[in-house]
């Protein structure tokens, strides 16, 4: 072999090599999916990945949330199904209208902090915003102190657990024992919800940009809905019992 | 997000007011107050289990509403739903499993 042909050869394999980077250069761009091909981004792009991102953290912690109440739902089944009578007579003993209204109130809430959300989302109507955390808050608290006059009630009919209960039928305790714990934990979250909501409200009344487009506002009211959820399966469970017999 | 179909999307595609919001979302709140007065109403029919069937009915169907429109679920990702389902799914495995044994001794009592 020449040494021309030898140079030849060579100059044709490095421009292969080139042709083969360039080819590999375009198939990483055809190969990288979103969102991973489009990393430098306008703001645009960049909001809504910092809000999908917010979205997605708040449901797998919602949907481990479920669970929770799930296991306690469970239990409450179990114990139904093995005693209907006790928890028929249970059932009956708790206080329905304070029940029912205390459900109104929650899924009133829920529509306040929907708009809220809703319109924080959007940056838009910062009043009505704030006008609406501020209800969803109010709404929270007035649950709590219905709660706590349907608490003195139950105590003073001798509904809690233990020698000095009320009704005769022994497993009647666990309905009751269920009750207790179950509402109380329910009220732990919706005062987690309540201090959320009220330190949005105050940080989006103090910083006039503070609410528009922030994902906390999501957040918050993606909880917010998820504890309104569960008393609204509470509320079968514990207040519609026994009702007609 | 991915773009849902049908109204809600269209509206907030139009420049969007507070009444636009509002009516988006009232709508809702009235279903889930009218289910709320019929299950208070279906808890004193003399059925028995067929109460208890429609409590517990009623329970889901006002989560549908707030799940969906609420916490936005319809116009949500497929990741997010996935999410949102999967809690639902492993509580099913949950119930399925323990209701197989718990009824099965029941029956056989």
């Amino acid at each position: 072999m020449s040494r021309a042909d030898a140079e030849v050869r060579l100059r044709e394999g490095q421009a292969n090599v080139e042709a083969r980077l360039r080819e590999s250069q375009a198939n990483v761009e055809a190969r990288l999916r979103e969102p991973w091909s489009e990393l430098a981004t306008d703001s645009e792009t960049a909001f809504a990945r910092q809000r999908g991102g917010a979205t997605f953290g708040i449901w797998v912690f919602l949907a481990s949330e479920a669970l929770f109440f799930a296991a306690l739902f469970l239990t409450y089944t179990a114990a139904r199904l093995a005693n209907q009578e006790a928890f028929a007579a249970a059932g009956r003993e708790t206080n329905i209208v304070y029940g029912t209204l205390n459900t109104a109130i929650l899924l009133t809430s829920s529509l306040t902090m929907a708009v809220a959300s809703q319109a924080a989302e959007k940056g838009l109507f910062r009043r009505l915003t704030l006008w609406c955390l501020a209800t969803t808050a109010a709404f929270g608290l007035a649950f709590l102190v219905v709660k706590g006059f349907e608490y003195r009630e139950d105590i003073e009919k001798r509904l809690v657990p233990g020698a000095d209960f009320a009704l005769s039928q022994a497993p009647a305790q666990i309905f009751f024992g269920f009750y207790w714990v179950v509402t109380v934990v329910h009220a732990i979250h919706l005062s987690i919800g309540i201090g959320l909501v009220t330190r949005l409200t105050i940080k989006g009344w103090r910083d006039v940009g503070f609410l528009a487009e922030n994902p906390q506002v999501e957040v918050a009211a993606l909880y917010w809905h998820l504890v309104d959820l569960v008393w609204v399966f509470l509320y079968p469970m514990l207040y519609l019992p026994g009702r007609s017999g | 997000m991915s773009e849902g179909a049908g109204t809600p999307s269209t509206e907030a595609s139009r420049a969007e007011t507070p009444g636009a919001l509002w009516r988006r979302n009232l709508w809702v709140w009235a279903a889930l107050m009218a289910l709320l007065a019929l299950s208070v109403w279906a808890a004193y029919w003399p059925y028995g289990r067929i109460d208890t069937a429609v409590g517990f009915g009623i329970a889901g169907a006002k989560t549908a509403l707030v799940a969906l429109v609420f916490m936005q679920l319809k116009h949500a990702s497929g990741l997010v739903r996935i999410v949102a389902t999967s809690g639902l799914f492993w509580a099913a495995i949950l119930f399925t499993l323990t209701l197989a044994d718990v009824l099965s001794r029941m029956a056989n009592r």
